[in-house]
């Protein structure tokens, strides 16, 4: 039966973050990048609305501040699909602001199993509201299933220009290791890895079906940051409303 | 290139490939009326299985199963490859998401 596939093969499924330990350190980026560790799979015919909700909550500081981004994608073919996110954020003592805009083009390399392993590619090119400032990343997605256990894998490479910034060249990482329990509720733990970034947390996941082809995906948690640079904990809510 | 250097390029590459060689099972599925045919798919256990499934209606169809770990959106009158498995012996249901009252079937690994 299908519960006795369900194996727990916890040795491997760890093998995901330490290649990202040892492939990170070193890596570089600005700036948080908490954020949602991609998978490189593309819907034919998908469209979908999105937004994501960073509170970073530094203990004793007055550092504390909301990161939203709204997002409304749609595929092109059954390997490729678009997104466009406006990103605002709430900083203390100020107002909401825009913060962002964002083009984000996702292609799926592989056919879902056919390989040990699924790739993808994700382009993401961002420019700030108020500030001539650029950011260009492109991501490596890799994604490996172990039984009911699923390892995802981000590398980026990012290059940010514009006025009143250092030019400069950044990397990253992003892992998730999640068990799929029940479509409804999945439990999950993320690494991050880049230059101020250092964190690792437990995160749930699931799907809600809400009639015919519209499915609410979730994503809620907390990483709580490694070294001095990354605050105490990084509380994330996803919710991806899928039509 | 130095015969070392050669070797572990062959060997590289016959690990990349044994995969490709290897023999992927197919198995037909049909899309009609918004039905599977069939709507029992038996399947080999603990193999790698390539499912061809062919829309035959003009609507677009999405198969779609949580115990598989898949879901992909057929369009009408078209054709779609998905790999499953190696799977335990078992049954595996799916169903048609755009379709969900009529588009039924289990996948049965033995």
């Amino acid at each position: 039966m299908y519960h006795q596939r369900r194996r727990l093969i916890a040795p491997a499924a760890g093998m995901l973050f330490v290649q990202g330990w040892l492939l990170s350190p070193g890596a570089a980026a600005d700036g948080i990048t908490i954020d949602r560790v991609y998978d490189p799979y593309v819907q034919l015919l998908e469209k979908e609305i999105e937004y994501r909700l960073l509170h970073v909550d530094d203990a004793g500081t007055d550092n504390d501040f909301q990161r939203h981004r709204l997002g409304i994608g749609h595929s092109l073919s059954d390997r490729l699909a678009a997104e466009v996110y406006l990103t605002g954020l709430d900083l203390p003592g100020s107002r909401f602001s825009a913060e962002a805009v964002e083009v984000e083009l996702k292609w799926q390399l592989t056919e879902q199993g056919e390989f040990n392993n699924d790739w993808g590619l994700l382009f993401e090119l961002e420019r700030e509201v108020e500030r001539n400032v650029w950011e260009y990343r492109t991501t490596v997605i890799g994604l490996h299933e172990w039984s009911q256990w699923i390892g995802k894998a981000n590398f980026s490479l990012a290059y940010e220009w514009g006025e009143g910034v250092h030019n400069e060249w950044e990397t990253a990482f992003a892992g998730q290791m999640r068990y799929r329990y029940l479509q409804g509720f999945e439990p999950a733990l993320e690494l991050y890895v880049a230059q101020q970034t250092k964190g690792l947390g437990p995160v749930l996941t699931g799907i809600a079906r809400l009639g015919g082809m519209h499915k609410l995906k979730w994503e809620i948690g907390v990483i709580f940051g490694l070294d001095d640079k990354t605050a105490d904990a990084n509380w994330k809510l996803n919710l991806d409303y899928e039509f | 290139m130095k015969p070392r250097s050669r070797c572990g390029l062959v060997l590289l590459l016959c690990v990349m490939s044994s995969g490709l060689l290897a023999e992927t099972p197919v198995v037909r599925i049909d899309i009609r009326d918004h039905l599977f045919y069939p709507a029992e798919v038996l399947v080999p256990a603990n193999t790698k299985v390539k499912l061809l499934v062919t829309n035959l209606d003009p609507t677009p169809e999405e198969f779609e199963s949580y115990e598989l770990n898949r879901e992909k959106v057929i369009l009408g009158n078209s054709r779609a490859i998905i790999f499953i498995g190696p799977l335990a012996p078992g049954e595996y249901p799916f169903f048609g998401e755009f379709n969900m009252s009529t588009a039924q079937g289990t996948v049965i690994a033995k």
